[in-house]
Parts: structure tokens; sequence; C-alpha cells
């Protein structure tokens, strides 16, 4: 990168961590993490339970002091500029907690007061659009303590936006909302993102950071494991199923796509056999699904043809598991098979909302394999 | 939910935001205000505030029950006390016949001058005293009891992390938990002494002495305001000390037990320490009664009864150490206290 383009990239860039490490005595909460955040980022911060993302949001946003490794926010400093940098922020961390005794309103009125807004009717407003905007308006009078758990985390995202801040960042904000209220909460980040804000969306919820994010980030034990677009992650991912007719003919299928990769197309990366709820034995191709002509057509001039045949994206799901489940395909492997580079092959849960489930497939990781000699 | 573009800004922020100064002054000012605007919230305080009310007026009520007791007594109850003794030396039952009966004239004056006596804590200047010294109690326990859950409390229910994030600095915050605190005693111990000398004024026609006004100058006013200052600076120690150990452990419950304990305690361990010393004589023993001298009531009390020596008309009362030794002492307790809860108020993870 040149110098110039370097420039550009620093100031485009609304976080960067560099050799960021936590440690509580000696659990290593978060190791050696380098994370970039562009400007207008949807950014998804995955991970399982414990693997340090809320450490991490909590090192950004300067309530816990890292051990080791710095923070760049806006171009500056999180040790030396924190105030700076929090007035261009708004965050929930983990469940959002308020005074109990405030009602709605009154709580935002002194979130107001501590994020640096005048007192007065204007900031009460201010106030008044962000609970209509998370349909709290009605409710905007009444205890805190008498909000339901999908209340508070709808106050929580209203005090985030509550100074419009250039970086939103959410841990978890759909935690105890209906699926209207997900919903909503996609939505709401999809115009925040078209109004050019940042986000930073923690969620275990795979399908809505999929759904939201263009950018993502993987976290297990405290180490980044995959950081990167979205859409290249799941090109990555893309695969083909094929069933045929009859067994046999699943067999020399194998036998046609193992001798094209041999002849030279390396697009054939892994390939499985498994079988699906009826037992009938269905090829799985790690293949771009913009090749499933092509393969269509290879088996075809075998006189082999396809019964069924699916282009399947992928899910970030799968590659979530795949990456932060040791042996993801749940020791499934496939009734036949073979893989690039001498690997394993390997097949994933098919078992998820963006993936086209394979008609009868076994629930149980294992259930109705045969691994052939 | 309901996303007009009028609510958020693509590059600046929306209009409908008006942000306040941003000086270092102003947000602690703006942060005090949001600290007394939870207070006010709060039905905590309001709870504390009716029973701060009805103690204050309490002491002088019960004066003016006693006075109007005394001065409705029977005549009786004003005759010389005499007693016959036996020629063993040992006293026998009855008067004795040479006892003098007093006269009418004689039990008036006695009367009078009793209930002068009970009746002087309804009246300036010792009235001033008996607010100040009673609060000095009463008022410091209501008040660490306040103070220990806005500081705690932040804790206790997670709102630190609310705080935390919105920009200010940890170290402003910590100001305006002092500042609001300040806010608080300032008019708490206003409220309390007025109550308590109006009430006494009220109350005083029962004794039937009329209220002098010979102590009346502009130095009497001078050092009462100092008087009541330095009561203010005695319940801000203990604030400082709730909001230190609350802080220390990160709920309400720290702050308030600690506070308390030591307004105590601290009487009581002196006590102790110069009974000690007296037992102990010599070097251990002088060592032993000099450590009372460096407790916080002590000094305080050194300079309460330093400006109460200008405000009383007959005080005979001397400081048990000097002004300068007070003011010295009751410094390095405040630095001692506000630098710790800082240093810790910065360093601290703010986890769950």
């Amino acid at each position: 990168m040149n110098e110039k383009s370097e420039t550009a990239h620093q100031s485009d860039c609304i976080i960067s961590t560099s050799r960021l490490t936590k440690a509580f005595g000696k659990l290593v909460a978060v190791n050696d993490l380098h994370l970039e955040v562009m400007q207008g980022d949807v950014f998804g911060f995955l991970g399982p339970n414990g693997s340090g993302k809320t450490t991490t949001i909590r090192m950004l946003l300067g309530l816990i002091r890292p051990t080791a490794g710095r923070v760049v926010m806006f171009g500056m400093d999180t040790t030396y500029q924190l105030p700076a940098i929090l007035q261009r922020v708004g965050a929930i961390v983990e469940t959002p907690v308020f005074y109990p005794y405030l009602s709605g309103i009154d709580n935002l009125l002194a979130v107001a007061a501590a994020s640096g807004m005048r007192s007065g009717k204007a900031n009460r407003r201010r106030g008044e659009e962000v609970l209509e905007l998370v349909e709290l308006r009605i409710q905007a009078k009444m205890a805190y303590r008498k909000y339901s758990l999908g209340m508070k985390q709808r106050l929580g995202i209203a005090a985030a936006l509550l100074t419009d801040p250039e970086l939103v960042m959410l841990d978890e904000p759909t935690n105890g909302l209906d699926p209207s209220g997900m919903f909503e909460i996609r939505q709401l980040i999809h115009r925040l993102a078209e109004l050019g804000k940042t986000i930073f969306l923690s969620s275990h919820l795979l399908n809505e950071v999929q759904q939201v994010c263009n950018r993502v980030a993987i976290l297990q034990r405290g180490n980044l494991i995959k950081q990167g677009n979205v859409g290249e992650l799941l090109r990555g991912n893309e695969q083909v199923l094929v069933r045929l007719n009859a067994p046999e003919e699943t067999q020399a299928a194998l036998a046609t796509l193992r001798g094209a990769r041999e002849r030279g197309a390396d697009w054939i990366s892994n390939v499985v056999v498994e079988p699906n709820r009826q037992g009938q034995p269905t090829l799985r191709i790690d293949a771009p699904k913009a090749r499933s002509a092509e393969i269509n057509a290879l088996l075809a001039s075998d006189n082999l043809f396809a019964a069924e045949l699916h282009p399947y994206e992928g899910s970030l799901e799968e590659i979530f598991l795949q990456l932060t489940t040791p042996n993801t395909n749940g020791g499934r492997r496939g009734m036949a098979g073979f893989a690039s580079g001498g690997q394993e092959p390997y097949a994933f849960h098919p078992y998820n909302n963006a993936a086209p489930v394979l008609p009868n497939m076994p629930e149980r990781a294992g259930e109705g394999r045969v691994d052939l000699p | 939910m309901n996303v007009s573009p009028q609510i958020f800004a693509s590059t600046e922020r929306s209009a409908s935001v008006v942000m306040g100064r941003q000086d270092y002054l102003s947000v602690v000012l703006r942060l005090i205000g949001m600290e007394l605007y939870k207070l006010r919230r709060r039905a905590m305080s309001k709870v504390l505030g009716i029973i701060a009310i009805v103690l204050a007026v309490l002491p002088f009520a019960l004066v003016a029950f006693g006075t109007f007791a005394t001065a409705n007594a029977p005549a009786g109850s004003f005759a010389p006390s005499c007693q016959s003794i036996g020629p063993n030396g040992q006293p026998q039952q009855g008067p004795p016949p040479s006892c003098p009966t007093p006269s009418p004239a004689q039990v008036a004056q006695e009367r009078q001058s009793i209930v002068q006596n009970t009746s002087a804590p309804l009246r300036l200047p010792d009235a001033l005293n008996v607010a100040v010294q009673y609060g000095l109690i009463v008022g410091i326990v209501l008040l660490v009891i306040l103070v220990g859950t806005i500081a705690g409390g932040e804790y206790a229910t997670g709102t630190i992390r609310l705080l935390f994030i919105r920009g200010p600095t940890r170290t402003q915050f910590l100001i305006a938990k002092l500042g609001a605190s300040f806010v608080v005693i300032f008019i708490g111990m206003l409220v309390m002494t007025a109550l308590g000398v109006l009430t006494g004024q009220l109350f005083n026609p029962v004794s039937g002495v009329a209220q002098s006004g010979a102590f009346w100058s502009g130095a009497w006013i001078g050092h009462a305001l100092l008087y009541l200052f330095i009561a203010m600076l005695n319940w801000f120690m203990f604030a400082v000390i709730a909001i230190f150990f609350a802080t220390l452990g990160r709920s309400t419950a720290a702050g308030v037990v600690a506070g308390i304990s030591w307004l105590f305690v601290e009487p009581i361990l002196g006590s102790v320490l110069t009974l000690l010393g007296n037992v102990s004589k010599g070097a251990l023993g002088d060592f032993l009664k000099a450590i009372p001298n460096y407790f916080i009531g002590t000094n305080f009390s050194a300079l309460l009864t330093d400006q109460w020596q200008y405000l009383s008309l007959n005080s005979s009362s001397t400081p048990a150490v000097s002004v300068v030794h007070a003011v010295i002492v009751l410094l390095v307790y405040f630095a001692f206290f506000i630098g710790l809860t800082w240093w810790i108020n910065k360093r601290r993870d703010v986890t769950n």
C-alpha cells in the first residue's frame, strides 16, 4: 500500500485495534486482536459465548483497560482521547440498564445530560423522537422498572441513538425482542447504514448478521479467526447439491467429478456423498454456484442425469460453525467423496433457515451414513 | 419502527440534537444537575427529607415540652431539699423541724431560674448550637444513607456502564457526585438548622423568657456562617467517606455501613484510647491519649468549639486541639479519601 492510499485507509478507518489483549489473571479473554472497521461498515462481530466479544466492546468503549495493545477510533487513541471519541459513539453493552425509579423519558434526559446535550425542551423533543423510533412513546412516562425485557432493550437502543452518533455499537440488540421487533431493528440498521452511519453489531443471531452486515469478524476463545467481507466469505462456501436417480449413478458421478478435477477443473474442491432423509445418496459439491450448469453438463456428458440440482449459497451460520466448532462436521463424513489437497471431505450442517434442506436428511450427525472402505 | 429521515443526519448531528457547552466546568455542572435531578426523582430522597424535617423539629419540641412541664410544676417541686440526720449520721425519714419553708417569692424565683435554663436551647444563640450539634448526628446518618446510595447504587444497578460510555471523564463523574453531595448538604444543613431555630422561636413563648438581641452584630453573623460552614464540612467529610467505601465496595451497603460505623465507632474508640492512656501512663499512655487528637470528630469539634466561643454569650469551653492542627488533619483526611476514590474510579475495570 503506498503512502497516499494508506492515509486514505486510515482516515476511513473508524475502529482499528492492534495487538489488543486483555487478560484477567491467567485467563486471556482477548488475545492479540487486530480489528478494522471502516466508515459506513455494518460490521458483524461474532463468536460463541465467552469468546471475548463483550470484553472487546468494553475495551473499545474504555470500560476496561487493555492489558496490551491499543485501540484507535476516529483516528484517536482511546487511552488519551476517550471523551472525544465517546461523544461520537452511541452504544449498548450487554443488557441495557437504566435507573429503575425514573421513567423512560426521564432516563433519556439523564443520558442526554451525561452525553453533553443541553437540558431543556429541545432535548426532551429529541428524547421523544427516539422513543417514537423504538415505539416506546406511549410508555415514555412509565417507570423503567415496569418495562418488559424487550422494552428495556428498545430503550437501550433509543439511548444509543440519542445523540445521533457516527458510530453505533450494539451488543446483542435483539435480545428479548419478538420477531417483528427483530425485523424492525434490522430495518433501523439498514436505514442508519444508508445514512452513512457505521454500525458495529455483536450478535449470536447469524441469520440476522448475514442479512444486515457487509463485513464480519469471528472470534473464538479470544482469538480472531476470520475477518472479512460477508459476500466473499459466502462465495467461498458455495455448493451445488446433486441427487441422481440410482446409487450406482452417484458413484459414477463421483468418478466423473474426480476425473474433471484431475483434468483441471480446480473449481471443484470437496465432494461428499450424503444420504437424504429417504436414504438416497446425494452429492454435495463445493463449487461456485455459478458452475451449476457446468456440473450438470459434465454429468450429462457421461449420461448421468440429475434428478435434483440445487445451487446453494451457504450461510454465515455454516461458516461460523465450521470455524468455531471443533470437528465442525460433527464427525459427519460422507459415504464417499474426495477433497482438494488431500483433506478429508467434510459436510456442513444443512439445517438452517438459509440453506435448502435436503429432503429427509437425517437429523443427527452421522446418522444413516455409511463410510465406504 | 418509524425511521423518518429527520431523526438522523448523514454527516453532522441531526438538527434536533442540541449539544451544550463542552468545556470542563460546563460538563461538570451539567452532571451535577443530572445527579440532583436523579436525587429529586427518587422516593428515598423524599422519605429521608421528611425524616430530616421531623427530626430537626423534635429536640426543640421536647425542650418546649420540658419547659412547659417545669413552668407548670407544683410549688413543692421548687422547695429546697432538706433531710434530717440521725445521731448515728444516717439519714432519717421526713424533713427536720428546722427546715425552712420557702416563701412564694422564693419559689417563683427558683421556678424562673430553672425555666430559663431549661428553655435556653429554644433561644438564640443556644438554639443554633443545638440545631447544628443535633444535625451532626442525625443529619450525617441520613446523609450517609443518601450519598452511599447515589454512589454505590450506580454499581449495584449497573448504570455505571451507562454513564462511563457517554463522553465525560470518570473524574468529572466523581466531581459531579461530590458536587451534588455538597449541594444536598448545603440545603439539608440550612433547612434543618433554620427549621430548628424557627421551631425554638415558635415555642419560646412557653418559657415566658424573651429572646435577647444583645449578641446580634455583624461579627456574630460572620462567625455563625463560619460555624455553619464548618458543620457542612463535617457532613461533607462523611459524604466523602460514604462515596469512598461505596466505590471501593461497588455497593450502597458498603458506603452506608462504613459511613455510619465511622460516625459512631470513632468517639467510642477515642474514649477507650483515652482510658487506656490514663491507665498506662508514661510515654505509651501519652501516645494512646494523643491518638484521638487525629480523629475526624475531635478536629471538627475543635473548629466548632473555636467558633462557638464567639457565638455564645457565656461559653467557657476550649478546643481540644489548635485550629491549625485541626485544619491540617482534616485536609489530610479529605485528600486521602478523595484521592483514593479518584484513583480507584479511574483505574477500575467496569465489568459486571
